[in-house]
């Protein structure tokens, strides 16, 4: 192949791989929505092997594993969203040995981030590092109890 | 003997240890340059040259996978020479997921190297493209590859491991 044709596909492939990074960073950390009833519907603290209660009002329930750097900035940044909100409680669940809750809450990445509500119902979903402002937007809207509005 | 914080092997990363997040996005700079001279080469038709870029961009991966990160060469040439220029980090990482990253280059250097002894066609310059992809992603963007492989191939059963006995 001459050099032009090479240096042609060179800059192809740097395209590539620049346009897969912009497209990884305009998705990686958005809150998404999990409609009621549409995945595992209600976590307790023993379905993943967590000691610690879950929030009243909403848990943030990460999932990470050793070889994810930015698990340990999403540890920081939720357990800062869960001291400012009363009734929140962060729950950081290591799946590095546990293959069997990674396919059970169909975790393909970390870190993975699930928002529960006060019944620990799954309200939103969110791969990577989540995005603080949106987190924070979506917790505030969550009543204190599912069924209070209801009532 | 105490064990010292920084003895972390792959597989059974003990002690996290801490390093600064730029050392190995500096690295995977050199890294993806290295790889996309070997594409270029390859394609070229100097087939020679770019299996002798291949096969040190996998023995550097190797250096990287087995000493662990904080001691790969890269590593060492940011401490001396461009992190004495820098403003300390914000926060530090665990050395774990970058010298993860470092095993799956080894495996996709690896295997191109021993294709291409084999006579796959291409195989060479595939495998320089997809690590080259990872490299740039490294160091553009601060993808992290332990981040969207390591469950992966948890859940594909290519990578197993148990617990040390604890209960």
């Amino acid at each position: 192949m001459n050099w032009t044709a090479s240096l042609a596909i060179v800059l192809g492939l740097v395209s590539i791989a620049a346009a897969l990074g912009l497209v990884w960073r305009a998705r990686t950390g958005r809150v998404r929505a999990v409609h009621v009833g549409a995945e595992v519907s209600i976590i307790r603290p023993a379905d993943v092997a967590s000691e610690a209660a879950f929030g009243q009002r909403a848990t943030l329930l990460q999932f990470s594993t050793e070889f994810c750097a930015p698990c340990r900035g999403t540890r920081v940044l939720l357990g800062e969203l869960a001291a400012d909100h009363n009734g929140v409680v962060h729950v950081d669940v290591d799946l590095t040995d546990r293959p069997d809750l990674a396919r059970r809450f169909n975790v393909m990445q970390t870190p993975t981030t699930l928002l529960l509500d006060g019944s620990g119902a799954v309200r939103a979903r969110i791969a990577g590092t989540p995005r603080r402002d949106e987190l924070r937007s979506r917790l505030d809207e969550l009543p204190w109890s599912p069924h209070a509005r209801i009532a | 003997m105490p064990a010292s914080p920084d003895e972390t092997t792959p597989g059974t990363p003990a002690t996290p240890t801490a390093i600064d997040p730029r050392a190995p996005r500096f690295g995977a700079g050199i890294t993806a340059v290295l790889l996309v001279v070997t594409v270029f080469l390859g394609l070229s038709g100097f087939t020679t040259a770019a299996f002798v870029l291949l096969v040190i961009a996998a023995a550097l991966f190797a250096w990287g996978a087995f000493a662990g990160i904080q001691r790969h060469p890269y590593g060492l040439v940011f401490k001396r020479v461009i992190r004495p220029r820098l403003a300390p980090p914000a926060e530090l990482e665990d050395a774990a997921p970058p010298t993860f990253a470092q095993g799956i280059g080894l495996v996709v250097t690896g295997l191109g190297v021993i294709l291409h002894v084999l006579g796959v066609p291409y195989a060479l310059v595939i495998a320089a493209a997809l690590a080259f992809i990872a490299a740039f992603l490294n160091s553009v963007f601060g993808y992290c590859i332990g981040c969207q492989i390591y469950l992966l191939l948890v859940r594909a059963g290519v990578i197993r491991r148990h617990r040390a006995a604890i209960g």
